[in-house]
């Protein structure tokens, strides 16, 4: 039997008829979907970052003509090294659904009706005018985002608190990123992470606290298991309070009860001194010990005020404290074995390993956020486990720029772009970079954005303009603040992309450029700054955040602030922003060096990125020959004693259920822009209710049957799923957020955590009933 | 005693008659069906994404297959399957059957798609991941349901790839798409789970890269003067 000859017969039939189909129509498609150009597939590619989470994933995208018509990764960029996830692949997509926001809308007998773009422009400026004259300059406000390009937040921040003069300045970050910045700043006194992701192919051990990595940041999940693979040793702990995609790929899946990981990371510090895994030498040179208030309160109320105070203590002091926290004791508490957190201890302290840990939305979103960064700090700085490769406490972001736009150029009300608005010194560089009179700056922090929405609500804020975020899905306790910003006399601006929930409560709508249809850049999780060309043109009258805020500055007089031409504004906004960070701490790439490479670390020192700072082996801003944690006074790392503190809000009787929100791979945040890819959205097309198989046996619940889920706030019926992705324990039920049509924020409660003002997403009190 | 010629000639026929009735059947049938060698290739671990880190492991991996399975055609996949499950040429095509959550998140889909072989279930061959050094597989490739589009979308994509465009008459034909992630030429253009238009005709050849080169959007050479 001759295999040669059986093949040949069958190729040659296969290669004539393939051959003739060539022949017959040249060029024809396949696919599932029309061609941009019948003549050819020739692209060409250009970079740019992605645009979904803070990753930081290098994009190069395929364009053909004046169209993006591909992905793949960029294989030039460190962050992911060619590979992307199914919404980065896709991402190119959300540009062009059927639907997209073109022309300015003004609000007109109720309806929003297309307006030429500068009537708009002019009837924003004329509107915030009117509202500063008649109810004072806080009485307006503006509301951004992570996903703002850096040059959005910097002229936000210009106009709002260099011109107009108020603090009025928040953006959705903080309700993504607050802990963690208030985490470094108390622990370390400067912001964003010591590591970058190199610590990932040098760690022997992660832990993940409260982050399921494999759906939120699935690229660096990859990068994780391709060191786990080579290395063969490496070792993955899931720490969670439900089962989900991360915690089945994990060695070890270990689960917690909803805020108890404060007690658990106190005894893992118990256990390092028990067992003498103490790093003496580093603690005694690099740490010292502090305590704050406790009992702090969670924020539910109006007017909420706090203030932390740090009292320093020696380290009998934190000894004691931390005898409360025994493994047995917080076996009772945490629901975890006291032989897992000593085995979580084991892997702190064990010398020969170097530990990772990732954390994201599980330790911000929590009513005691900056306590929860605190102590993770802590299980490294005890064994002095950090600042060097492969050992990292490592907070991840969710947001493309909420490092880039948000933190390093401060658009939160208590912030400038270098430094507080309650600092002379900071006020005086403001004001000299911006060239406004010092006094303009007011010294006093108006709302974080709960207390914002809140006074939109009460009518002290009477004007707000909401640039790429959907607030009416994501604030908690959403009823309150719909009904607020529908109210009689209020004045509300969003600037989009597409129709939204936020969009339908507009009074003007700005159509925006997105992502590659305008210069920009973006930061992300490990202090990269990225650029981004305009890769295609904006369609209608689109217009880029930046290019929207200078228009309406330069209407309320503002000209003088605003000079720059429309052909180089990012480049010029970029290099007098990059004036506020010069410093070897801080400083920022040459406009010339981002444009050409596919992302920078900052510090960014004589040509040099920093991958681990505090180090001076590393660092160019550390002193000595070891570390040196030069953001604080006393150039130490500081340790907290952070008390357990219970949730907010607890299961009880009558609201017998946990509720948890959160993503899911395939959506991004609301999806108002993944919901419109066809694969993503026929993936997963509707949100749902995952509960824990027993529960849902005991009150007759099945797959996919309908659930109404309550709270004292409001209530939505959805989907059951059972055995699905995520399987939350018993107690406990978990909703994603991307869909509109179940707003499961209506049901979620507004209490934050006290120092950062960042709500806590994953802990109320629910009821299910069958419907 | 003797037998005639004839008679010798006539016994000859005669068994060679028997064994035309008895083996060409086999022959034929062979031709339409699978054998079990067909079904099942050797995976060894690439290092990187591209033939020219990873050659060696692709050479292994590619001494290490069954001549039968190197001949293997019995799929009936065809390029319209293949281009439909993806949104641009290059585009991770997302899973065209059910997945049970129950699996991992990793490691289940290389258990058929690592190495090939046949699914009783889907009564199909299965193709082969060119890129088995990625384990999270459901971070690209993820399952459809048959929901409504949430809204329309005017998506447009290039042209896909002429088959068998030479430069030459008989020349061999330069590689269309983009390797990155996709520099394994075994993995996709030989085997029985491949689709049949673009599986190569002399399969038993391995350094398919002698021959075909990438294809760029470069224009002529010329010199700088």
């Amino acid at each position: 039997m001759s295999i040669t000859r059986r093949s040949f017969i069958k190729t040659l039939a296969l290669n004539s008829a393939a051959a003739a189909a060539a022949t017959l129509f040249p060029g024809i498609s396949f696919g599932a979907w029309k061609n941009v150009d019948q003549s050819s597939g020739a692209m060409q590619w250009k970079k740019t970052p992605c645009r979904f989470c803070g990753t930081g994933c290098g994009l190069l995208v395929g364009v053909a003509g004046e169209r993006a018509v591909a992905v793949k990764g960029d294989p030039n960029c460190t962050v992911n090294k060619g590979l992307c996830c199914v919404k980065g692949y896709h991402s190119v997509q959300i540009l062009y659904g059927k639907d997209r926001v073109t022309k300015a809308l003004v609000r007109k007998n109720g309806k929003l009706v297309e307006t030429p773009l500068n009537e708009a422009l002019d009837l924003v400026a004329s509107k915030m005018q009117e509202t500063i004259k008649n109810h004072g300059k806080d009485s307006v406000a503006m509301y951004g985002s992570g996903q703002w390009s850096i040059t959005d937040g910097y002229v936000s921040s210009k106009l709002f608190k260099g011109c107009i003069g108020t603090n009025n300045l928040e953006a959705n970050a903080r309700l993504c990123m607050a802990s963690a910045v208030t985490g470094f700043l108390t622990s370390f006194g400067l912001d964003e992470p010591m590591g970058c992701y190199d610590d990932m192919d040098h760690a022997d051990v992660f832990i993940t606290w409260g982050n399921n990595m494999a759906e939120m940041h699935p690229v660096l999940f990859s990068r994780m298991l391709a060191n786990r693979k080579t290395k063969g040793h490496v070792k993955i702990i899931d720490f969670a309070t439900r089962t989900t995609r991360t915690s089945q790929a994990a060695d070890k899946s270990i689960l917690f009860r909803p805020q108890t990981d404060l007690a658990v990371a106190n005894a893992i510090c118990y256990e390092i001194f028990r067992n003498d895994w103490v790093n003496w030498n580093f603690v005694n040179k690099h740490v010292s010990f502090h305590k704050g208030k406790t009992n702090i309160g969670y924020g539910t109320e109006d007017h909420f005020k706090f203030q932390d105070k740090a009292e320093t203590v020696d380290l009998e002091t934190y000894k004691t404290f931390l005898e409360d926290y025994t493994p047995e004791k917080v076996e009772k508490i945490s629901g975890v074995s006291a032989e897992d957190i000593r085995y979580l201890a084991s892997l702190y302290g064990d010398p020969d390993k170097k530990v990772t840990s990732f954390w994201c939305m599980g330790m911000n979103q929590h009513t005691r956020g900056t306590w929860i960064n605190n102590l993770v700090y802590n299980c490294h700085l005890l064994v002095g486990k950090i600042s060097t490769p492969g050992n990292s406490p490592f907070s991840l972001t969710g947001q493309p720029s909420a490092c880039g736009t948000v933190r390093e150029v401060g658009t939160l009300t208590h912030k400038l772009p270098h430094g507080v608005v309650m600092k002379e010194g900071a006020r005086k560089m403001a004001a000299k970079i911006w060239d406004v009179p010092v006094e303009n700056i007011d010294p006093k922090p108006t709302y974080h954005t709960v207390e914002m929405f809140r006074a939109l609500d009460r009518g002290d804020i009477r004007f707000m303009w909401i640039q790429v975020t959907n607030p009416m899905v994501t604030m908690p306790n959403l009823n309150r603040y719909r009904n607020g910003a529908e109210k009689e006399g209020r004045f509300v601006v969003v600037s989009e992309i597409y129709p939204t929930p936020t969009y339908d409560v507009a009074d003007v709508v700005l159509p925006s450029a997105l992502w590659i249809e305008r210069e920009g850049f973006f930061g992300n999780s490990e202090r990269r700054t990225q650029h981004n060309e305009q890769i295609i043109p904006m369609p209608g009258d689109c217009m880029s955040n930046t290019w929207q805020i200078i228009e309406v500055a330069r209407r309320m007089g503002y000209k003088k602030q605003f000079p720059w031409p429309e052909e180089t504004y990012i480049e010029d906004s970029w290099n007098e922003y990059i004036q506020f960070h010069d410093s070897p701490k801080h400083r920022m790439a040459p406009y010339n060096d981002l444009k050409a490479r596919s992302g920078i670390q900052w510090p960014f020192v004589d040509g040099m990125e920093t991958k681990w700072r505090y180090n001076a082996k590393y660092d160019p801003a550390a002193e000595g020959d070891d570390f040196d944690f030069y953001g604080k006074p006393d150039r130490r790392a500081w340790i907290w004693l952070r008390p357990y503190e219970p949730a907010a809000e607890s299961p009880d009787s009558e609201y017998p259920f946990w509720l948890n929100t959160g993503r899911i791979l395939e959506h991004w945040h609301t999806g108002s822009m993944t919901r419109r890819v066809p694969i993503l959205h026929r993936a997963a097309p509707e949100s749902y209710v995952e509960i824990n198989p027993d529960d849902a046996s005991r009150m007759g619940i099945t797959n996919g049957m309908k659930v109404k889920v309550s709270s004292r706030r409001g209530s939505v019926v959805m989907k059951a799923s059972i055995n699905g992705r995520g399987r939350p324990p018993m107690g406990m039920v978990f909703v994603p957020f991307f869909d509109e049509s179940y707003l499961i924020n209506e049901v979620t409660l507004d209490a934050f955590c006290p120092i950062s003002k960042q709500p806590d997403y994953k802990k109320c009190a629910v009821k299910l009933e069958r419907v | 005693m003797m037998e005639n010629s004839e008679q010798k000639m006539g016994k000859v026929f005669l068994v060679f008659a028997g064994i035309c009735i008895v083996v060409l059947p086999l022959i034929v049938f062979s031709a339409f069906s699978f054998e079990s060698d067909e079904g099942e290739t050797v995976v060894v671990k690439t290092g990187g994404d591209d033939f020219d880190q990873s050659g060696e492991a692709i050479f292994i991996n590619y001494d290490q297959l069954s001549r039968e399975y190197l001949a293997g055609t019995s799929t009936g996949r065809t390029l319209s399957d293949y281009y439909d499950r993806r949104q641009y040429p290059g585009s991770p095509p997302y899973i065209p059957h059910k997945v049970e959550e129950a699996d991992l998140a990793q490691v289940e889909c290389l258990a058929c798609h690592a190495r090939g072989g046949w699914s009783e279930e889907l009564k199909m061959h299965t193709p082969i991941t060119p890129h088995p050094e990625q384990t999270a597989c459901r971070q690209c490739h993820i399952e459809q349901t048959d929901a409504k589009l949430f809204v329309d979308i005017d998506w447009m994509s290039v042209t896909t790839p002429r088959l068998g465009r030479s430069d030459l008459p008989g020349a061999p034909p330069p590689i269309p798409h983009e390797l990155q992630m996709r520099g394994n030429c075994i993995a996709c253009h030989v085997g029985p789970g491949t689709v049949a238009a673009i599986r190569v005709e002399h399969p038993s050849r391995g350094n398919c890269r002698q021959c075909h080169v990438a294809e760029t959007n470069a224009g002529l050479f010329s010199r700088n003067n």
